[in-house]
């Protein structure tokens, strides 16, 4: 559930999945066991760059069918369907990736995989001239969560941020530091308004982590060092941990915080529990389309800081495609990747389906700036972005913080940080189990 | 008919349908024994050929790489360390915590189910009016889509967002959870048991019941002392494999907690050391305890029941 | 009389009533929700204030959620048909004769349904990938027909013991051909059990996931569950709850017309068989 994207109106939902290219290798053998049911009637041209994760989003079929139209039968891009959540995604790929299967060529890889892919050598490494075009006029941070020991291995497809939410009637100015914010919130409940809560996931998942995340960055805190060989947990960890209690317990966020995802925040933010919320770019259309009186009352600004006048960092999200170690066609499934988020396409991706784009110069345009209202926020807050912990052992390391520290409101600074410490040496020496 | 039925299941056990079944039993076996064995096998023999062919890789791999230090990432890397692993898990609170947790809902649910079950499959059998429409409408929740049923729940106990919860947050607290867990279970499992335990009542006779009721037997006395009795293998069969379901319960912890307040049951912590944290040795390590758990709890049921448990050689009409 | 009869019908009518409360009260939840515009989702009533199809119009316009409603009653259909054979053979055998191997065919098979399945995911692929079975209707048709093997054996084995076979025997004497004898006598007798065997089997094979999500990969062979959770939210944050809540009013549909067909066939194995007066 690591970030993606925002906003799609309501019509492009019936149409998102409706055609989806269904020829395949097991084509031939389901058909002689389905007769007629099976539809492989034609197969496509050339050499097929299957393409799993990211090829379900709103409006993409119309990118692979550009794309294809024009690699004019150099390849075919077959978009295959992957789950939705993010786990599921991973979990699918890593199974197949395991079995040394030639039948991915192209993955459509959570920004948080690429140090595990790449130390599992299923994934390869782009070379000089591939590396200079993939990062050319990409934001930096979006650049780094496709790089693993100073080596590229992915292209960055588009990214995400957080933003603070919150309802303009209530808050005429938006808190700069969290503490405001906490006392602004603590204000409103004093004032007897019913609408003061602090939105925020703190559910125990992967949205979690990244709330946290927030917080080590803001502080300056690691919890792995760079060859993710030793923890590095430490005082800056606890200070960041205290911030997260802090604002988990001063009674201004949802009784049912310790579970909260997004679609969660976002029901409270929409049923007027919360002032404020701390969510991706989605909630504006989504808002828009579920209330539109909320979505009027809705104010955005970056993420508070922790001392006034700093730059927020914040967390980012997203998705890379990833060329297979064991794609036969690694140079067409490289081309199809380029042309599917050339500047063009991207455009059309993010103000379609609400994937902010990692082509920094698409921020000014006008159509950019018409989906996004808040597209200058965003860019601001994804120049200074940082990725979260970069390390093969990530998915470890997320359950290991997100099981340590819930429920938010019951986190003891000091002694989770030193479990955490202890916890997380433990997985990188590959001992202990997981919880 | 009704007279040799009558003849063949006195009230009260039936000793002597189970000597003549002895009588009947012994002669036949000095008549054809080769042969019987001859038939047993060839009719097993697809059943059992299909559950080799696809089971005994999988289960003899998992025992294999429990016994290494494994990573489905560095598949060249793996280091043999004979049990190792298992003290790693055996030593771990973790462990422990989510052993206590599944132990807890197995043994609460599959009570609440057997109590919950034999009501409903007495309903169902016995109902006078509406009897097709109480039948497949019992078994609706069953039908449902696991992952479906408990995001349902979910949404309903959330706070505000659900009409059950209303301002409370019960998936917040360890207990509540639990309790919220275990009701996704049962009202899942219930329709289960009754529907095995209702084909068994369809075993018993009726006139069994009229006779015991002009002897003056009250209804509950008919029921232990008819009923149970004639239900009991399908009572064993049913309570066995709910017991054997329940204590990998994985789907509805999954979407209702994701293991959040210490609700993680064991097969949800071997999912996160197997398939998040890919670490294969770990993960086969409990999937191999696990396993061993559940035989053993399925060897002291057999035990407990005896005669009742098929493949044992006393019980049954022969 | 008259009386007796009209309150116990009073008293079943109202059972019968907490009955379909236990049953729908959770399940018009779901409908509730397949129901709600996105405007009133989240707003914590069990009814929806206003009524819209859009979930189910968006679900049916989805080709991969046709495909896979094919999938899944062709795949479990099947399965469930050659479970019930060889676990017939299998149930026959355990409960009624005496053979060497009897204790291992019953030990095995519940081997089979005490392992954990999530270990049994990756090998259960290898062995897929490797003979070309991977993501089609047999590639998820011979697993299914595994688990659902151990619950066969098990209930029919329990039903067959329960039997009481010297009727068989009873009317031979009377002058009927063996196959008279197990048509008219036996079979009746045995259909309760094999119903509802099946009905189990189809409903376990019907809500499987894991497998149906890990042994696939194209909508070849994907089966409803699986397609569910390949639906996509409008952002990867807001989950599609309406059309989850639509297919799973849509897939119940199926099996409620599979129990209906069968539990008559139940209700038959009663009426007229030997035992009933």
């Amino acid at each position: 559930m690591a970030a993606r994207e925002t906003a799609a109106a309501s019509h492009d939902r019936s149409t998102r999945r409706r055609r989806r290219a269904r020829w395949g290798v097991a084509c031939a053998v389901s058909a002689a066991l389905v007769g007629g049911l099976s539809a492989c009637a034609s197969g496509p041209e050339g050499t097929v760059i299957n393409l799993y994760g990211g090829a379900s989003q709103s409006g993409f079929e119309k990118i692979i069918a550009e794309c294809n139209a024009a690699a004019g039968g150099k390849y075919t891009i077959v978009g295959n369907l992957t789950p939705s959540d993010a786990d599921g995604q991973r979990e699918q790929l890593v199974r197949r990736l395991a079995a040394k299967d030639a039948g991915m060529d192209l993955l459509g890889m959570d920004v948080t995989w690429t140090a595990e892919f790449a130390e599992a050598k299923w994934i390869r490494e782009l070379d000089q001239q591939q590396t200079q075009a993939a990062t050319a006029g990409v934001l930096k941070p979006a650049v780094e969560t496709a790089m693993w020991q100073d080596k590229m291995y992915a292209i960055p497809k588009h990214t995400n941020v957080q933003l603070l939410w919150y309802r303009k009637s209530l808050v005429p100015t938006p808190p700069k530091t969290w503490d405001e914010m906490i006392q602004m919130a603590q204000k409103l409940k004093a004032d007897g308004q019913k609408t003061y809560q602090i939105g925020i996931t703190g559910g125990q998942y992967e949205g979690y982590v990244v709330n946290i995340n927030n917080f080590l960055n803001m502080y300056g805190a690691t919890v792995v060092n760079e060859d993710s060989t030793q923890a590095t947990v430490g005082d800056k960890t606890v200070e960041a941990l205290a911030m997260m209690k802090k604002v988990a317990s001063s009674g201004v966020t949802s009784a049912s915080l310790s579970n909260n995802q997004e679609p969660e925040i976002f029901a409270e933010l929409q049923n007027g529990q919360s002032a404020f919320s701390v969510n991706w770019p989605y909630v504006y259309a989504a808002m828009g389309e579920a209330s539109p009186e909320v979505q009027k009352d809705l104010g955005f600004a970056p993420m508070p800081t922790i001392k006034a006048g700093e730059e927020p960092k914040v967390t980012l999200g997203g998705m890379n495609f990833a060329i297979s170690q064991y794609s036969k066609h690694p140079q067409e499934a490289y081309e199809a990747a380029m042309c599917m988020r050339d500047e063009k396409h991207q455009l059309m991706h993010s103000t379609a389906s609400g994937e902010p784009a990692v082509l920094e110069a698409l921020y000014k345009t006008p159509e950019m700036q018409k989906v996004y209202p808040m597209a200058d926020e965003m860019l601001k807050e994804l120049q200074n972005a940082s990725p979260r912990p970069v390390t093969p052992l990530y998915q470890n390391i997320s359950t290991i913080i997100s099981s340590t520290l819930s429920p938010p409101g019951s986190i003891n600074p000091q002694a989770d940080a030193q479990e955490l410490q202890e916890k997380i040496q433990q997985a990188i020496d590959g001992k202990g189990i997981l919880p | 008919m009704s007279t040799q039925a009558d003849l063949s299941r006195p009230a009260g056990g039936g000793h002597d349908a189970d000597e003549e079944a002895v009588a009947i039993a012994r002669k036949r076996a000095s008549e054809g024994k080769k042969a019987e064995a001859k038939l047993g096998m060839m009719l097993c023999a697809p059943a059992a050929l299909v559950m080799v062919a696809v089971m005994a890789y999988p289960i003899a791999y998992a025992f294999w790489l429990s016994l290494f230090r494994a990573d489905l990432r560095t598949p060249d890397q793996n280091e043999f360390v004979g049990l190792s692993n298992y003290v790693t898990v055996l030593s771990s609170p973790i462990w422990w915590t989510a052993f206590g947790v599944t132990a807890f809902i197995t043994v609460v649910s599959v009570i609440l189910e057997l109590v919950l079950g034999m009501l409903l499959a007495i309903v169902m059998h016995r109902t006078i009016i509406g009897r097709g429409l109480v039948r497949t409408s019992a078994l609706v929740p069953y039908a449902i889509v696991t992952v479906v049923a408990a995001f349902s729940w979910r949404f309903a106990w959330s706070q505000d967002l659900g009409w059950l919860a209303g301002s409370s947050a019960p998936l917040t607290d360890r207990w509540s959870s639990i309790a919220i867990i275990i009701l996704a279970e049962v009202w899942k499992t219930v329709p289960f048991m009754a529907l095995l335990l209702m084909a068994g009542l369809a075993l018993v006779p009726e006139d069994l019941h009229k006779a015991a009721a002009m002897d003056g037997g009250s209804a509950w006395q008919r029921f232990w002392m008819i009923t149970v009795p004639l239900v009991m293998p399908s009572i064993l069969v049913a309570v066995l494999f709910r017991t054997l379901d329940a204590f990998r319960v994985f789907d509805n912890i999954f979407v209702l907690t994701s293991g959040a307040n210490e609700t993680s049951s064991v097969s949800m912590v071997a999912y996160n050391n197997l398939i998040r944290g890919l670490n294969l040795g770990i993960g086969s390590t409990m999937s191999v305890l696990i396993f061993i758990t559940i035989a053993i709890i399925a060897v002291v049921f057999t035990k407990l029941f005896g005669a009742a448990a098929p493949g044992s050689d006393e019980g049954g009409r022969r | 009389m008259q009386n007796e009869t009209g309150k116990s019908k009073l008293m079943w009518l109202v059972i019968d009533l907490i009955v379909l409360l236990y049953a729908f009260i959770p399940v018009f939840w779901i409908i509730s929700l397949s129901l709600k515009d996105s405007a009133t989702l989240n707003d914590g009533n069990y009814f929806p204030r206003s009524i819209t199809f859009e979930s189910y119009q968006q679900i049916f316009a989805n080709n991969d959620f046709t495909r896979a409603l094919i999938n899944s009653i062709g795949i479990c259909l099947i399965a469930t048909f050659i479970a019930l054979l060889l676990g017939t053979f299998a149930a026959y055998a355990v409960a009624r004769l005496q053979f060497p191997g009897k204790k291992i065919i019953v030990g095995m098979s519940l081997m089979v349904s005490m392992f954990p399945q999530i270990a049994l995911v990756t090998p259960l692929f290898r062995i897929e990938t490797a003979v070309g079975i991977f993501d089609t209707w047999l590639g998820l048709i011979i697993p299914y027909i595994t688990f659902a093997m151990p619950l066969a054996i098990y209930t029919l084995s329990a039903f067959f013991r329960e039997i009481p076979w010297e009727l068989e025997k009873a009317a031979k004497m009377d002058g009927a051909t063996p196959f008279q004898a197990f048509r008219q006598v036996i079979a009746p007798l045995a259909m309760p059990g094999v119903f509802t065997t099946a009905i189990l089997v189809f409903i376990s094979c019907w809500n499987d996931f894991l497998f149906a999500l890990s042994l696939t990969s194209t909508s070849a062979a994907r089966t409803v569950p699986a397609a569910m959770s390949y639906f996509q939210g409008a952002t990867t944050f807001e989950k599609p709850t309406g059309p989850i809540a639509a297919a799973a009013v849509v897939i119940t549909i199926p099996i409620v017309i599979f129990v209906l067909l069968f539990q008559r066939r139940i209700v038959a194995g009663l009426t007229s068989g030997a035992v009933k007066g």
